[in-house]
C-alpha cells in the first residue's frame, strides 16, 4: 500500500512542481527524491512496516513476490531516471509532467503487481496505459510521434474493450470478481468456482482476459502495435514502456494465471484438456517466431530492439507456461536482466544522431566506454553465460522442463535463442569489426559513462551470483 | 588461521594495481608492491606454519562457488601442514625471486616493468590458489591460472615470434594434461558427488569407488601431473620454456609451478594408496623421466637449457618418490629443489646478464674471478643438487632412493644412473662456465661484473637454504626421530598403510655410501674434462649427437601425432566443415532470412489491419483451445 | 478421455438451449414486427421530395460555409474539462443519499475526493488552460 499511495501522490507533487516551480533543472531532481523515497517506502513494507495501510476489502493483496517485484521495478525506474534524464528534459517542455506521468505508471504497476480481484486488474491496466499513450506522443511537433499515440491508444483501448468483455464474462459465469476470497470458503471466488468445473462462460472469459494480457505483454500474435509504436514514440520512452511497463504488465498476468494454478490439480482441470498450457505454448511459439524471425531484418537498431523486445517477451511467457516456483524465480531475474540491459541500450541509442547499424559502426574506436557497455548488453539480451541474461533464460528453459509435457517447447525456444544471438551480435560486429565514425546528436558526460559501465558491471555481477537478487524474495 | 585468505589476496591486489596502473607507476613503486604483495604473503604464512605446527590442519569456507539444487561447491581454504609447507616454498622463494627481479628486468621499459610484475604477482596467486584450495574444483582454478601465467611469461617478450611458439607450445602440451584432470575431476564428482578433500578422502567415501575406477581416476590425474610437471611424455614444453625471463624460469619452471603434478599426487595420496597398479606405472615414468632427461642434459651447451633438462629429471625424481609410497620423501625434495634449482637459475640468471644476453656456455669460461658470489653460490648450489653429503639434495634423494630400493632394486639402480649423470653435467656446466679461459667476446669481458646487490643477495639466502635444508630431514639411520619434516608432514600422510618393508640399517648405509661414492667420482671426471675447456665447434657424432637432438623426441611428436592430425584437420576442414556444415549452416540462415523477408510484411502499419489480425488470431486462439487434444497430439507425433 | 468429456457436456447444453426457445422466437418475432412496420409505412406513406426538405436545418437561418472546418482547440480542451469535472459531481449524488450512514469517515473520504479535484484545478489554472486569449 505504501508503494501506490506514495506514487501517487508524487505523481500530483510532480504536476504542482510543473505548475510552480520555474526552474526547469529541478524536476529531474524532485523526481529522483520521490523515486527513491518510493524504493525506501517499499522496502520498509516488505519488512512489514507498511505505514500507510487502508482497508482494501480483500480487492489488493500484498504478497511478497509483489513487494519484492515492486522494489525491482522502482530501482529499474531510478536507473532509468538516472540514465536518461537528459534524453527525457529533450523531449518536450513539459518536463514535471512527464515525471508525473511515469509516476503514474508505476502506480498503475503497483496495483497491477497486487491485485486480487478483477475490477483492480482492470484499474491497474488503465492507470498504467492511459499515461503511456500521452508519453508516446509527447514529441508534439513530431508526426511519427503522434501517429504512434493515436495507434496505440485505438489499439490499446480496443484491447481493453476485450479485457473488459473477458472480465464481464468470467463475471457472468462464477458471479465474482474476487481471485480468491481469504479466510473463506474457496467455492466463492473465481479460483474455487473454475476449479469445479469451467463453463463456456468462464473459458471465454479467460480466453478474452488472456487476449487482453497478451496484447499489454506483446505477445504474438497480438503483437503488430509493439514495433511501429516502440519506434514511433520517443527513445527514452520506449526504453521505459519496453523495459518496467512491460514487466509490470508480466506480473499481472502471471498473478491471474499463478493464482488459478495454487488452487487446482491438473486432474480437476481435466475437463478442459490440458488447462492452459497448450494455448501458451503456441502464443510463445508464435511470440518467439514473430520477434526473432523479424528482428533479423531490420536495419534500423530502434526497431530491432522493439521486435527483440517482442522475442524477450515470448521467452518471459515461458514463466506462464510453467507457473511453478523456478518460473516466478526466473520471472525476477528476466525482468532485471532484460530492463538494465534494455534501458541501457536505449539510453546509448537515444544520444546517436543515426539509428541504423551503420550508425554503429565503428564505435568501438571513437568511443570505447560506451561500445563495451553496449557489448555486455547485448551479450546479456542473447543470454551468453557470465551475464544475467544467461541465468534467466536458464530458469525459463529449467522451468518449462521441471513442468514436463512440454519439452518441445523448451527446444523452440532454444533454437530461437539461437537465432537472437545473429542480430545481436551484428551490432557488436558493427561496433568493433566495421570502420567508420559515430557521430553523436547530444554530448555524452563523465557521468553517463560511468552510469553505463556500472549497469554493465552490474549485468556481470549478477551473472557470476545470481543468487543474490533470489535471496532476497525467500527470507 | 583467520588470516589465511590474506595469502593469496596480497599478490591478487599487487596484480591488480600493477596491472590496472603500469602506465602510471614508476618503476620504483611497482618494485614495492610486487615485492611487498609477497613479502606480506610471505609473513602470513609464516603465521600460518606456526599456527598449523602447533594446532594442527584447519578449512575455512568464505562463499558457495557453485550452488546448483543440491550440487555445492564451497570456495574454501584448507591450511595443513602440507599446504603451510607449499606456502613457505612458494611466497618465501617467490618474494627473494621478486627481489631479483627488479634488478634483472631493469632494462624494461616501465610499462612492460610492471606488466612483469603483474603476470609474476598473479602467478603467485594462482599457484596458492593451487595449494590452499580444499577442494580439487579451487585447485583446478589455480592450476589453470598458473598454465595461464606461465604461458604469458613464457611470451612476455613477445616480439619474438620464436617464444611465442616456445609459449603456445607450453599451453598446448599442459592443456593436454589438464585434459586428463578435468576428465578425473568429473570422474570423481560423478561417483561421489564431492570434490572437498575432507568429504572425498574418508574410507567410507572410497568405498564406494570400484578398483577400475580408482586406477582410471588415478592415471588420468597423474596424467595432468606429467603436463604440468613435465614427465615422459609431456616434458618437451619446459625446455623450451625457457624462453621466458630467467626469474621466470626459476620461479615456475623450477621451484613452484611444476611440482603442482606433485602436490596434487600428494594431496590425493590416499587414493593412489588403493591404486598399486598406477603407482607402478608412476614410478617408472618417474624413473625413466629422471634418466632420460638426464642423458639429455649431458649433451646441452646452452646453460639454461641444461638446468631445464636437469629439472625434468628432478621431477622425474619427485614422482618416483611419489610412485613407491615415499610421499615425505617426494615433499622433501620438492622443497630442497625449490632452493637449490632457484639458486641455479638465478646465479644462470647473473651469469647471462653479466654475459649481456649470452647463453651458450662454450662461450664462456673462467667467470669464477669477476662473479665470486654467483661462483660460490652457484658450486654451492652444484653440490647440493649432485646429491654431496651434506648438501641438502643429498637426503632428499637419498631418501627417496632408499625407497626405490626398498620397492624394487632395478628402479634404484636405474636412479642412481641418473643420480650420476646429474652430478656429471651439473659439474660439466659448472666447470664450462666458471673454470678455464674466458671464450667470449673481448666486448664482453671488458662488460664483466659482478650483479647487482638485490641479485646477489637473494642467491645468497637460497645459498644458504641450500646447503642447510636436508638437516631438516635427517635420516633415522644418522639420529632417531631427527627427521623434523617427516615429523612435521605425519598428520597429513598419517592414513597411509605403514610400510611393510623397512631397510635394515646394513643396507641403508651401504647404498648410501655406494651412491655418495659413484657420484663424488661422476664429480671430479666432470671437473677434470671440462676444467680446461677449449672451444670445439665439430658436431657431436654417434650417441653423443642424439643426446645433442634430445633423442629427437620433437622431431618425432611431430611426424607422429602433428603432422597426421595437421592433415586430418585439413580433411574436415575443406571437405566436412565447407561443404557439408557450412552447407547446412548457410542453408539455415538463408531459409531464416527469406522467412525474416516475408514475416516483415505482415507489419504494414494499418491500424485496421493489425486488428482485424488481433480478431483473426482470437478466433484462433478460440478454436485452439477447444481441439487442443488433437494439437498436442500432432506436436507429440512430429517431436517424437 | 478429453473428447468423452466434451461429449457429455453437449446434452446438458442442449437442454438448456431448448428451454430458451420461448425467449428466442419473441426475439424473432419481435424484430419481425419492427422490420416489417417500416417497410409497410414506407411503402404506403406519402412521398413529397423538395430542396428545401434537403437541406441542413439551422434554426431558420440560411446556411453559409461548409461546417468541416478547423476549430480553435481551446474548445476542445474547455469541453474535455467541463467534462471531466461534470461527470465528478455525479458522485456526489450517492454521497448524498448516503450522508448520514457514512457519517464521519465518509465525509473525510469525500473530503479527499474534493481536495484532488481542488488540486486538478489548481494545475488546470496554473496552467492557464483556461485562459481564453493567450
Amino acid at each position: 500500500m505504501n508503494a501506490i499511495i506514495l506514487s501517487a501522490i508524487f505523481g500530483i507533487v510532480m504536476m504542482l512542481s510543473s505548475a510552480f516551480v520555474k526552474n526547469t533543472k529541478a524536476y529531474k531532481s524532485i523526481a529522483l527524491v520521490g523515486l527513491i523515497l518510493l524504493l525506501l517506502a517499499n522496502i520498509c513494507e516488505t519488512y512489514s512496516h507498511a505505514w500507510l495501510n487502508i482497508p482494501t476489502f480483500d480487492m489488493l493483496e500484498f504478497s511478497r513476490f509483489g513487494l519484492y517485484f515492486n522494489t525491482l521495478a522502482i530501482a529499474c525506474t531510478i536507473l532509468f531516471s538516472a540514465f536518461s534524464q537528459r534524453e527525457i528534459e529533450r523531449v518536450g517542455r513539459y518536463i514535471g509532467e512527464y515525471f508525473a506521468l511515469i509516476f503514474f505508471v508505476l502506480c498503475g504497476i503497483f496495483i497491477l503487481s497486487s491485485y486480487n480481484n478483477l475490477l483492480m486488474l482492470f484499474i491497474g491496466i488503465e492507470i498504467m496505459s492511459i499515461p503511456l499513450y500521452i508519453l508516446t506522443g509527447a514529441r508534439k511537433e513530431n508526426l511519427k510521434s503522434n501517429e504512434a499515440s493515436l495507434k496505440y491508444f485505438l489499439m490499446g483501448s480496443f484491447s481493453t474493450g476485450i479485457l473488459l468483455m473477458g472480465i464481464a464474462l468470467v463475471y457472468g459465469g462464477t458471479g465474482d470478481f474476487a481471485l480468491v476470497h481469504h479466510g473463506q470458503d474457496i467455492s466463492t471466488s473465481i479460483a474455487g468456482a473454475m476449479n469445479k468445473r469451467m463453463s463456456f462462460l468462464d473459458v471465454a472469459g479467460m480466453i478474452l482476459i488472456l487476449t487482453g494480457m497478451c496484447f499489454k505483454v506483446s505477445a504474438a500474435p497480438f503483437h503488430f502495435w509493439a514495433p511501429d509504436i516502440y519506434d514511433g514514440s520517443p527513445s527514452v520512452f520506449t526504453s521505459f514502456m519496453a523495459t518496467i511497463v512491460k514487466a509490470g504488465a508480466f506480473i499481472a498476468f502471471i498473478r491471474l494465471f499463478a493464482i488459478r494454478e495454487e488452487e487446482t490439480t491438473i486432474l480437476e482441470n481435466a475437463i478442459i484438456g490440458v488447462d492452459w498450457k497448450m494455448l501458451f505454448s503456441i502464443i510463445i511459439v508464435a511470440t518467439l517466431l514473430f520477434g526473432n524471425i523479424t528482428a533479423i531484418f531490420q536495419q534500423s537498431v530502434k526497431r530491432m530492439l522493439a521486435y527483440s523486445s517482442i522475442a524477450q517477451a515470448g521467452f518471459m511467457l515461458f514463466s506462464l507456461l510453467s507457473l511453478n516456483d523456478t518460473a516466478k524465480e526466473g520471472l525476477l531475474l528476466y525482468v532485471v536482466a532484460y530492463s538494465v540491459a534494455t534501458i541501457g541500450l536505449f539510453g546509448i541509442l537515444a544520444k546517436m544522431k543515426d539509428y541504423t547499424l551503420a550508425g554503429y559502426n565503428g564505435m568501438a574506436k571513437s568511443h570505447p566506454t560506451l561500445a563495451f557497455a553496449n557489448a555486455i548488453f547485448l551479450l546479456s539480451l542473447s543470454g551468453i553465460p557470465l551475464t544475467i541474461g544467461f541465468f534467466a533464460k536458464y530458469y525459463m528453459l529449467m522451468a518449462v522442463i521441471q513442468t514436463g509435457g512440454y519439452m518441445w517447447v523448451a527446444i523452440v525456444g532454444v533454437i530461437f535463442a539461437v537465432i537472437s544471438v545473429f542480430y545481436y551480435f551484428r551490432v557488436i560486429w558493427s561496433m568493433y569489426f566495421k570502420e567508420g565514425t559515430v557521430e553523436l546528436k547530444y554530448p555524452v558526460t563523465k557521468g553517463f559513462k560511468i552510469l553505463a559501465v556500472v549497469m554493465a558491471l552490474i549485468i556481470i555481477l549478477l551473472g557470476a551470483f545470481p543468487q543474490v537478487i533470489l535471496n532476497f524474495l525467500y527470507f | 588461521m583467520n588470516l589465511a585468505y590474506l595469502v593469496p589476496l596480497f599478490p591478487l591486489v599487487g596484480f591488480l594495481i600493477n596491472g590496472l596502473f603500469r602506465k602510471q607507476l614508476s618503476k620504483q613503486a611497482v618494485t614495492l608492491v610486487g615485492c611487498g604483495a609477497l613479502l606480506a604473503s610471505f609473513i602470513v604464512s609464516l603465521v600460518l606454519f606456526c599456527d598449523v605446527k602447533t594446532g594442527g590442519a584447519a578449512t575455512r569456507a568464505y562463499f558457495d562457488f557453485i550452488n546448483v539444487a543440491d550440487f555445492k561447491i564451497p570456495f574454501a581454504f584448507q591450511v595443513d601442514q602440507l599446504t603451510a609447507l607449499f606456502l613457505l616454498i612458494i611466497t618465501g622463494v617467490g618474494f627473494l625471486i621478486h627481489v631479483y627481479s627488479s634488478a634483472y628486468m631493469h632494462e624494461e621499459t616501465s610499462d612492460h616493468f610492471a606488466r612483469y610484475f603483474a603476470y609474476l604477482n598473479l602467478f603467485v596467486f594462482s599457484m596458492l590458489l593451487l595449494v590452499m584450495g580444499a577442494n580439487f574444483l579451487i585447485m583446478f582454478i589455480g592450476w589453470e591460472g598458473v598454465g595461464l601465467c606461465s604461458y604469458l611469461l613464457i611470451g612476455y617478450w613477445f616480439k619474438n615470434n620464436q617464444f611465442n611458439y616456445a609459449a603456445r607450445k607450453a599451453f598446448v602440451m599442459n592443456r593436454i594434461g589438464d585434459l586428463g584432470f578435468l576428465v578425473a575431476l568429473f570422474w570423481i564428482l560423478a561417483r561421489a558427488g564431492t570434490l572437498t578433500y575432507s568429504e572425498l578422502f574418508t574410507p567410507a567415501m572410497l568405498a564406494k569407488f570400484s578398483q577400475a575406477d580408482i586406477t582410471a581416476i588415478t592415471l588420468l590425474l597423474f596424467v595432468g601431473a606429467t603436463g604440468k610437471s613435465a614427465q615422459i611424455p609431456l616434458y618437451t614444453w619446459l625446455p623450451d620454456a625457457m624462453a621466458g625471463p630467467t626469474p621466470v624460469s626459476a620461479l615456475i619452471h623450477a621451484a613452484t609451478m611444476v611440482t603442482a603434478g606433485i602436490y596434487m599426487i600428494a594431496r590425493s595420496h590416499l587414493l593412489y594408496s588403493l591404486a598399486p597398479f598406477t603407482n607402478q606405472i608412476i614410478a617408472i615414468i618417474g624413473v625413466a623421466t629422471a634418466v632420460f632427461a638426464a642423458s639429455i642434459a649431458l649433451k646441452q651447451n646452452d646453460i639454461k637449457k641444461v638446468l631445464a633438462y636437469s629439472t625434468v629429471s628432478q621431477l622425474g625424481y619427485m614422482f618416483l618418490g611419489l610412485g613407491v609410497g615415499a610421499y615425505g620423501g617426494a615433499v622433501f625434495h620438492v622443497m630442497t629443489h625449490a632452493f637449490f634449482k632457484a639458486l641455479l637459475f638465478l646465479g644462470a640468471g647473473s651469469v647471462i646478464h653479466a654475459m649481456g644476453g649470452q647463453q651458450d656456455s662454450r662461450y664462456m669460461g673462467g667467470l669464477k674471478k669477476y662473479m665470486p658470489v654467483t661462483h660460490i653460490t652457484f658450486l654451492l648450489a652444484c653440490l647440493a643438487i649432485a646429491g654431496v653429503p651434506p648438501f641438502s639434495g643429498f637426503f632428499s634423494k637419498d631418501e627417496i632412493l632408499a625407497a626405490a630400493y626398498a620397492s624394487s632394486p632395478v628402479l634404484y639402480y636405474f636412479g642412481v644412473l641418473g643420480a650420476l649423470f646429474t652430478a656429471f653435467y651439473m659439474f660439466r656446466i659448472y666447470a664450462m662456465t666458471f673454470l678455464g679461459d674466458f671464450r667470449g667476446t673481448h666486448d664482453q669481458e671488458h662488460h664483466l661484473h659482478e650483479s647487482p646487490k638485490a641479485m646477489t643477495i637473494p642467491l645468497s639466502i637460497l645459498a644458504v637454504l641450500a646447503v642447510v635444508a636436508g638437516f631438516v630431514g635427517i635420516p633415522a639411520l644418522f639420529a632417531p626421530h631427527a627427521h623434523l619434516l617427516e615429523n612435521f608432514l605425519a598428520p597429513v600422510f598419517s592414513d597411509l598403510p605403514e610400510h611393510a618393508e623397512h631397510l635394515s640399517h646394513g643396507t641403508e648405509w651401504m647404498l648410501m655410501g655406494v651412491t655418495t661414492i659413484l657420484v663424488i667420482v661422476s664429480i671430479v671426471w666432470a671437473w677434470k674434462k671440462f676444467s680446461s675447456y677449449q672451444l670445439d665447434a665439430s658436431e657431436p657424432s654417434g650417441i653423443g649427437k642424439v643426446l645433442a637432438n634430445k633423442w629427437y623426441v620433437d622431431e618425432i611428436y611431430d611426424a607422429v601425432i602433428a603432422k597426421p592430425l595437421l592433415k586430418f584437420s585439413g580433411f574436415l576442414k575443406n571437405i566436412i566443415d565447407k561443404r557439408v556444415i557450412d552447407g547446412i549452416v548457410n542453408g539455415t540462415g538463408r531459409f531464416v532470412q527469406y522467412t525474416s523477408r516475408q514475416l516483415r510484411l505482415v507489419q504494414s502499419g494499418q491500424v485496421g489491419g493489425y486488428i482485424l489480425m488481433m480478431v483473426l488470431s482470437l478466433v484462433v486462439l478460440f478454436v485452439a483451445f477447444w481441439n487442443q487434444a488433437y494439437i498436442l497430439r500432432f506436436i507429440h507425433w512430429i517431436f517424437k | 478421455m478429453l473428447s468423452s468429456h466434451i461429449m457429455a457436456a453437449a446434452p446438458v447444453a442442449a437442454q438448456h438451449a431448448s428451454s430458451y426457445l420461448p425467449i428466442a422466437l419473441q426475439i424473432v418475432f419481435a424484430i419481425g414486427f419492427v422490420a416489417l412496420m417500416i417497410f409497410v409505412s414506407a411503402l404506403l406513406g406519402p412521398k413529397r421530395k423538395t430542396n428545401d426538405k434537403l437541406a441542413n436545418f439551422t434554426s431558420g437561418i440560411t446556411t453559409h460555409g461548409n461546417a468541416r472546418q478547423p476549430m480553435a482547440i481551446k474548445y476542445f480542451l474547455i469541453a474535455i474539462l467541463f467534462v471531466l469535472f461534470d461527470v465528478e459531481v455525479i458522485f456526489f449524488y450517492p454521497y448524498a443519499v448516503n450522508f448520514k450512514s457514512l457519517s464521519w469517515t465518509g465525509f473525510y473520504e469525500i473530503l479527499l475526493f474534493v481536495g484532488l479535484f481542488l488540486i486538478g484545478f489548481v494545475y488546470i489554472i496554473k496552467k492557464r488552460a483556461l485562459k481564453w486569449e493567450d
